[in-house]
């Protein structure tokens, strides 16, 4: 362990392992009796994933969220785990992940790198991440450490990235996270995993709408309240900023709450007005809708890490819908 | 008053899918039990399927609602390979399931239908949408159309579409007469002829790998294409389809629709963009450019097979012509191999090899573009000979896409070798592929006709297989002419060899 590590001893270490696995590879090929020349490791990269995060996490879950996500998302992981103390330090070690895709002969890996880094160290991240990023192929950033997003080298890890990915329920100011997200926003595409959660409730709200009838009265929606408890300000901002946007496309003029309630679980939805009544929420493992009069339930369990992180990586690139929704969310009082 | 949902969000939010009720007549059948229900079923289980939803199974037995949903049930666990089988999803899916009795002879019947569907529309809001799917013999295929036209169920208070499952007619002929008869009863464009190998994920991975890239386009053409493999290879024989079998025959089962849906998404030209008409235009336009033959040239380029009876992994194996309800004396084909030509500027004189077979060693679709080898050899002798480049889209099974190219062995000397590029649709994006019906069953509840074939392409593709069909019908074959279990008979390599060329074995 030193404060200095290069980048080219990271690649070749790299190199090393995929040709000690094709080797193995190809050895077992032979002791199964099977030919070994057209079949080999496949290896597999549609981005770079750094993941930062607090040393002090778990690294059993955290490695099995990276391994569930790399057969959707191939990537090269790089792992940057952050303890605030100590001297100005570096390590790291390679690794690859493998899987045996169903019903199918050839093995497919994706490789992982692991750096361990003290806070005094965390200027010497970006030079030494840089390189080693997959040519040509975007870039993710995935801050799990919500103290960071507010560090000034925070920035210039987010520099290198084609996409940033937060947490904002995890920051301890739904608005001020909201409006730091919104600054990020304005150099680099960014994703917020408070967003991500929501998809299910906006696609059953949007799903309401698809019937006619209910369309054709949604201008006559007067009050929008959306009621949250505990951690869900941040989720309940966005619900807010999302609906009125979309109610006063459609020439609604709402009337919009945004309140803490500790009747609430997570967070409510309400919309009420001229021939329409609509309440959203969560009852443990299911999300309700209540329109007018019917009832409508699905099975959603509360999603993790893994779950909404495959959301994030399948968008590549600005969110529109979501950037409209922080800067609205962003300016609720 | 908006006419747009303002709460849509394409980047995340599934492909909207409008409130209807499917109406299956067969609903008792293989092909609902094996195929649709199950393809629904995992809709509903991906949350697909919009809340007011509805299936009406139609079928001659008597059976309640409650018995319907319980043998589609048991369809589901048994025929869902992928899916797991989850209580609530079900129970949530079965109460939009309805089932009545009838027949499609019966004009009454289509009246009780009219009854059913406001019942089921009022009860489930499927907003007065339906798609009537008709999964019935074909000849019923006219009758089913007519009578939902007589009741008035053609046109309503939302859309309605008809989807009609293969063949469309046995020949140029009749499959004309059965366009005339639908379009008496429904528009051309709410009619969905569907060809389940157009739904299948790599079929549709040529477009985006065609046209989504700019590095291959320039080289698809005769300039560097020597020829193009398109093979569908079956291990099985005719599991008790024999009868059905008999009458049609791998050519108008597999060539006239399958194959040459497949061969045209290879070789059509660019369409303007991604809709519906224009992808189907250059599809209709690529089959419309295949070189009708004249008898003598159908003597040289095709060659029909029959398998005969062989012994396979320590087992006896039946020839066709011993397969229950099949004449001892069939000339049906179980092989066929066509060399088309394709009679436009980017590819003229470049051999499409088209073969199908049941009892060959292995199942397998794939498609394998030949390029022309390099035009100078200067690595010396012993580079000489080694195969050419080649470009594999595998359809099934491993969905994916190989290039195989001549690389230096390491080590002193220049010695080439063959190596492979590969993609393979299961490893690159882990996520699980959704099946063709699954595919091609929401393209047509949301109004997606991309992946359907419509009737200029039916015809234009009878244009090229009826005057095969007609000579082959007109000859005596000496017919088992390969054992069960090879890759066809010698005549199909002896057609490709007159060319210089050789089969894959994939």
């Amino acid at each position: 362990m030193g404060a200095a590590l290069s980048p080219e001893k990271v690649l070749r270490d790299l190199a090393a392992l995929w040709t000690s696995m094709a080797k193995q590879q190809s050895r077992d090929r032979e002791a199964a009796g099977e030919p070994s020349a057209a079949d080999g490791v496949l290896r597999a990269c549609t981005m770079t994933l750094v993941v930062l995060a607090e040393e002090s996490e778990d690294p059993t879950a955290l490695g099995e969220t990276i391994a569930a996500l790399m057969p959707e998302h191939p990537a090269r992981a790089i792992l940057l785990r952050l303890h605030p103390d100590g001297p100005r330090a570096l390590s790291e070690r390679v690794y690859a992940q493998c899987w045996m895709p169903f019903g199918q002969r050839r093995q497919v890996c994706c490789e992982q790198v692991e750096i361990t880094a003290s806070d005094a160290a965390l200027g010497d991240l970006p030079p030494l991440v840089l390189p080693l990023t997959v040519s040509d192929l975007p870039v993710i950033l995935w801050c799990r450490a919500p103290r960071l997003t507010g560090m000034l080298e925070f920035g210039a890890m987010a520099g290198i990235a084609t996409r940033v990915v937060v947490d904002s329920s995890a920051m301890p100011d739904a608005a001020r996270a909201l409006r730091l997200l919104q600054d990020l926003a304005r150099n680099t595409p960014v994703g917020d995993l408070a967003w991500t959660g929501l998809t299910r409730w906006r696609a059953m709200l949007s799903q309401v709408f698809e019937n006619r009838e209910r369309l054709a009265r949604i201008a006559g929606v007067a009050r929008l309240r959306v009621a949250f408890s505990g951690t869900y300000e941040t989720a309940a901002r966005y619900l807010a900023a999302w609906i009125s946007d979309g109610l006063r496309a459609a020439g609604a003029k709402p009337q919009v709450t945004v309140e803490p309630d500790a009747q609430v679980s997570t967070v409510r939805v309400e919309l009420e007005g001229r021939g329409l009544r609509l309440a959203l929420w969560r009852d443990g493992q299911r999300l309700m809708a209540q329109v007018d009069d019917s009832s409508q339930c699905t099975h959603l369990p509360p999603p993790g890490d893994y779950i909404l992180m495959r959301e994030e990586l399948g968008i590549d690139g600005r969110d529109p819908v979501f950037e409209a929704a922080l800067a609205e969310a962003a300016g609720l009082g | 008053m908006p006419t747009e949902n303002p709460f849509q969000d394409p980047l995340r939010f599934e492909r909207r899918v409008p409130e209807c009720a499917v109406v299956i007549f067969g609903a008792t059948g293989d092909l609902t039990r094996r195929k649709l229900m199950p393809a629904l079923y995992r809709l509903a289980y991906d949350r697909r399927l919009s809340a007011g939803f509805a299936i009406v199974g139609i079928s001659r037995r008597p059976l309640s609602d409650d018995a319907f949903r319980d043998q589609m049930r048991e369809a589901v666990q048994q025929f869902s390979e992928d899916t797991p089988f989850d209580e609530g999803v079900w129970r949530a899916f079965a109460a939009g399931l309805f089932y009545m009795s009838g027949d499609i002879g019966d004009g009454g019947m289509f009246e009780r239908l009219a009854r059913k569907l406001a019942e089921v529309e009022a009860a489930r809001h499927t907003g007065g949408n339906a798609l009537f799917y008709l999964a019935i013999q074909p000849s019923q295929y006219a009758p089913a159309a007519l009578g939902l036209g007589a009741a008035g169920l053609a046109k309503g208070n939302g859309w309605r579409r008809l989807v009609v499952e293969k063949p469309f007619g046995h020949d140029l002929a009749s499959s004309r007469q059965l366009s005339d008869e639908l379009h008496r009863v429904f528009p051309e464009s709410e009619v969905y002829r569907i060809d389940h190998y157009l739904g299948k994920e790599t079929v549709q991975n040529i477009l985006a790998f065609r046209f989504g890239n700019g590095i291959f386009e320039p080289l698809w053409n005769r300039r560097y294409i020597d020829h193009v493999q398109i093979t569908a290879a079956e291990s099985i024989g005719v599991e008790g389809r024999g009868s059905y079998y008999q009458e049609a025959g791998a050519l108008a089962d597999m060539i006239q629709n399958h194959l040459l849906q497949v061969m045209a998404t290879m070789a059509m030209e660019p369409s303007a963009g991604f809709t519906a008409d224009a992808v189907r235009d250059e599809r209709a336009k690529l089959l419309r450019s295949i070189k009708p033959m004249t008898p003598d040239e159908i003597r040289c380029n095709t060659v029909p097979g029959q398998y005969g009876p062989a012994r396979i992994g320590g087992e006896d194996v039946p020839g066709f012509r011993q397969e229950p309800g099949v004449d001892a004396q069939s000339q049906t084909d179980t092989y066929a191999a066509v060399t088309f030509f394709v009679e436009n500027w980017r590819w003229a004189g470049v051999p499409f090899y088209v073969r199908t077979g049941k009892r060959l060693p292995k199942r397998v679709t794939e498609i394998a573009i030949q390029f022309r080898r390099a035009p100078l050899a200067i690595f010396g002798k012993e580079n000489t000979g080694l195969p050419p480049d080649l470009l594999i889209v595998r359809i099934q099974p491993e969905e994916g896409i190989s290039l195989k190219f001549l690389a230096k062995r390491p080590g002193a000397g220049m010695h080439l070798r063959p190596v492979s590029m590969d993609f393979n649709y299961g490893t690159s994006f882990g996520e699980r592929s959704p099946s063709a019906y699954e595919t091609l069953l929401l393209d047509a509840i949301i109004g997606d006709a991309t992946l359907y074939t419509r009737q200029d392409m039916v015809e234009a593709s009878w244009a090229a297989v009826e005057p095969i069909q007609d000579v082959w019908r007109n000859t005596a074959w000496n017919f088992p002419n390969y054992a069960a279990g090879t890759w066809g008979p010698p005549e199909a390599d002896a057609m490709l060899a007159r060319n210089g060329h050789v089969w894959r074995k994939p």
